[in-house]
């Protein structure tokens, strides 16, 4: 009874934690920029997007509308947890990352890309 | 209050296996920055607009009261180390090399990686505490940068640099940078040591910008997706001074692995001191590589090549043909299909690799450089800038992978030493503005205070730089055939007997010659029983 | 017609040829470790190299006991009885077709100059190849022994040195196992243990 109070107090915390204002990890993200969206953008003919190929309003632009693959998917749906555990077992950074809620991960991503971007504080390239 | 019986059912679902606790908390355990004890963003001193590096150090040093005094006694700070053995005076200040060749007269550019602020001239202050730069360790934002030609400043705000190029460096926010400080990282070491030589990868070729985020296949222990060590996991410092050495690099530890509590004053930053003496402990033919780890460095096999990150690195510099100018009569650069720098005015021709194999020699961990008034003699052939001891007998050597870096550099030849020329600047004697090696020369060697005698050549030289980083998963590590036989990697290799490699040739010549003479005998021997069966 | 007689027995002809294979498999790894030519490997010339020494190992304790406890050891007492009349029909009678000065028989199944060659590798070569092999084998072990002064390169060179002997001993043994009464009688004798003698 009371160990089962502490559980709802934690899923309470938890609720509360992801509602302050998460301070996004740019290194995380370019880990899982590299790892899952370049690898997978090398092996399928879109070919490799480079940070430094978007302003950084471009991206956050892209990060909101949420569209991959001209609308028909969702950004959000490859930073998923979803399809985390999906790719995981084949994908080291997913399996890394596999318990990042989304919002976190889709922060630190933004992060790193608004970093890298053409106008942004250090342009990057994806490898 | 509903939620009780929810919680009674949850509790139920999950069984016992929840351990109980005895007292109720009566609130939740408030979200907490588990990386640090201190959210640098949540002090009232760093919320603020800073216009220099020293400003923010002083603001530092409040509560780090002994931080810059721990930094000024390191090798970071001084640029200079008396080596023990030989009693050589080193150091970036002392020392030349054969890329850009020395320190003194350049400072402003070359002290861009210094950590400090404002070291323009032989007169910085070294006892100075705020010019301790302590951002250039601890940003974690990975926008914190210090532009050639400022002394070691960071921009703060947008600025034409070099003066004149029409090239903005974009102002950096200092506040936000210092907020948000924290441990060290591969993003800041590497701000220096990945573009040591003057560009990414350019020196060393086992340190280059794709370890800020590598792969296993990279490095097995930087490993982004895994390990993720920092380079401060192995190169643990104290009290701000980070362990490790190229002065006087262990060469063998034969301490084994390094216990905790254990207070012996060693470098932590070898092999052994995690994996042991005997790290070979489930592969196949584990004792016989276990054997091999007696006389040959880790390095040698689990580094089978270097530059593996995609960054090419420097493997020989000639600066006798720098000069040159282009069909329009102004300094140029000539590139290669893959769109590297082949041949720059200012600087002469360069080769570089990717994916290369290291070079080989016995290494005891002594180094012996070739200093400002030591004398070169042109007719030697090559000048070992720096001179790795070593030798198969001595007991303390191990075959070490190396990154060899040859060149030729000028050198007056009526004093038969090398020079330290003034190459970077805006001023009318630096090579890199007028191309003209007579004026950097003297300018240089004047700062230097040694003598010049107006004359100019070229001397080719040598650098040997011992390989450690770029470890590769251990599936990638060489193979034995790549050392035992006929020319493989350790082909150079005098002082011991490498199966496959050596034999007597005398001996070969004269057993397979009795062979062959023994099957000529019994075939003749044959032949004739033949021959005479038949005639009867 | 010729007569018949059982020279080799079950086990003696087990050991000769499963020592006939080792012996050449030790040779193909070893000259390749040697760096001779290449054909498995180093990493597997090494391995296999270990695995059929300690193979042959095996083999002769058991070849070993079996010649003590039968008694057959004493084959291998040298003589120089008609060891003259051995060479000098190897060297002419036998393109005479001269009789063979030598009449095997169970209880003296070598000529003499079989035995003499024999006793050489059980005496010089085998010796040789087994302690610098061994010294080779334990390298690491050296220090804890006290042979610290020991060089790899001389260990190396006699373990060569007694594989090109044995290379030596293997083609004229060959080559002489068709020199008996027919050109096939002694290769098939040591197949089924039954000789041809006149």
């Amino acid at each position: 009874m009371k160990s089962a109070r502490i559980l709802l107090a934690a899923a309470i915390a938890a609720t509360s934690l992801s509602a302050l204002a998460y301070d996004a990890d740019w290194k995380r993200g370019r880990v899982y920029y590299r790892s899952v969206c370049t690898s997978c953008h090398v092996a399928n003919p879109v070919g490799s997007i480079n940070p430094s190929a978007k302003t950084m309003g471009d991206w956050a632009t892209y990060m909101k509308a949420d569209k991959h693959a001209k609308g028909k998917e969702k950004v959000s749906q490859y930073i998923s947890k979803t399809y985390r555990d999906k790719i995981k077992s084949a994908n080291k950074a997913a399996e890394k990352f596999a318990d990042v809620p989304d919002q976190e991960l889709s922060d630190d991503i933004a992060a790193f890309l608004k970093k890298g971007a053409k106008d942004g504080d250090s342009p990057a390239s994806c490898s | 209050m509903g939620y009780p019986i929810i919680a009674l059912l949850a509790a139920l679902a999950l069984g016992a296996s929840v351990p109980a606790v005895s007292q109720v908390p009566s609130e939740a355990p408030k979200p907490v920055k588990l990386n640090t004890t201190a959210d640098h963003t949540k002090f009232k001193e760093l919320q603020r607009v800073f216009a220099s590096g020293p400003e923010v150090t002083k603001v530092c040093l409040t509560c780090h009261t002994e931080a810059a005094g721990q930094i000024h006694r390191t090798k970071h700070w001084k640029w200079e180390f008396l080596n023990p053995g030989s009693n050589q005076k080193l150091g970036k200040k002392n020392v030349l090399n054969n890329f850009c060749i020395s320190i003194p007269s350049n400072y402003p550019f070359c002290t861009s990686c210094h950590v400090g602020y404002g070291w323009k001239d032989a007169n910085f202050d070294f006892s100075s505490e705020e010019s301790v730069d302590c951002l250039v360790c601890h940003d974690t934002t990975g926008n914190y940068k210090k532009p050639p030609g400022l002394a070691g400043n960071p921009p703060v705000k947008d600025m034409e640099l070099p003066p004149g190029s029409g090239k903005i460096v974009k102002g950096i926010d200092l506040s936000r940078i210092a907020q948000k400080v924290g441990k060290t990282s591969r993003d800041t070491c590497g701000a220096c040591h990945f573009f040591g030589g003057g560009g990414d990868g350019v020196k060393h070729g086992d340190m280059d910008s794709s370890l800020a985020a590598p792969t296993k296949e990279l490095d097995v222990h930087m490993d982004a997706e895994g390990l993720d060590f920092t380079c401060g996991t192995c190169h643990k410092a104290s009290s701000h001074d980070v362990a490790g050495s190229r002065y006087t690099p262990t060469a063998k530890d034969t301490k084994g692995a390094h216990l905790r509590g254990s207070t012996e004053n060693r470098n932590p930053a070898t092999c052994v001191n995690c994996h042991g003496k005997a790290p070979h402990e489930k592969a196949k033919q584990s004792e016989r590589l276990n054997l091999h780890a007696n006389k040959v460095a880790c390095q040698t096999c689990h580094i089978p090549e270097i530059a593996r990150g995609g960054v090419a690195t420097k493997t020989s510099w000639d600066w006798s043909t720098a000069g040159k100018k282009g069909p329009d009569g102004k300094p140029m650069l000539v590139k290669d299909a893959k769109g590297r720098v082949i041949y720059d005015s200012k600087k002469g021709d360069f080769t570089l690799g990717e994916n290369v194999k290291p070079e080989y020699a016995w290494f005891n961990g002594e180094v012996t450089y070739t200093l400002l008034g030591d004398k070169v003699d042109k007719s030697e052939g090559v000048t070992r800038i720096n001179k790795l001891g070593g030798s198969a007998e001595d007991g303390k050597s191990m075959i070490w992978p190396l990154k060899v870096f040859r060149g030729s550099q000028p050198y007056d030849p009526d004093n038969k030493t090398l020079v330290t020329p003034h190459t970077a600047g805006n001023d009318d004697t630096a090579y890199w503005k007028n191309f003209g090696w007579e004026k950097a020369i003297e300018s240089g060697m004047k700062v230097s205070g040694a003598p010049f005698s107006g004359k100019v050549d070229f001397i080719k030289t040598e650098m040997s730089w011992p390989i450690t980083h770029m470890v590769a998963p251990k599936e990638k590590a060489l193979g034995c055939t790549e050392c035992h036989s006929k020319d493989g990697r350790l082909a150079g290799i005098s002082g011991v007997y490498l199966p496959g490699r050596d034999g007597i040739p005398l001996m070969d010549t004269l057993g397979w010659s009795a062979a062959l003479l023994t099957l000529l005998g019994v075939f003749g021997h044959g032949a004739l029983r033949i021959f005479v069966a038949r005639r009867k | 017609m010729a007569e018949r007689i059982y020279i080799f027995k079950r086990f003696e002809r087990f050991w000769h040829w499963s020592q006939a294979a080792l012996i050449i498999f030790l040779m193909l790894t070893g000259f390749e470790i040697h760096g001779s030519y290449s054909n498995f490997g180093f990493e597997k010339a090494v391995d296999f190299h270990t695995i059929a020494a300690w193979s042959l190992v095996t083999l002769w304790v058991f070849a070993i006991f079996w010649h003590l406890t039968t008694g057959e050891w004493k084959q291998y007492i040298p003589t120089t009885e008609k060891v003259v009349a051995m060479t000098r029909y190897y060297l002419s009678g036998i393109f005479e077709n001269a009789p063979h000065p030598f009449r095997q028989t169970q209880l003296r199944k070598h000529n003499p100059l079989q035995r003499l060659a024999y006793l050489g590798v059980l005496l010089f070569i085998s010796p040789l190849l087994w302690v610098t092999g061994w010294l080779y084998l334990f390298y690491g072990s050296w220090p804890v022994w006290g042979l610290d002064g020991l060089s790899l390169q001389w260990v190396a060179t006699g373990h060569a040195l007694g594989a090109y002997l044995m290379l030596l001993f293997l083609i004229a043994h060959l080559y002489l196992t068709t020199a008996g009464h027919t050109p096939t009688s002694h290769i098939r004798a040591m197949l089924t243990g039954w000789e041809e003698v006149d």
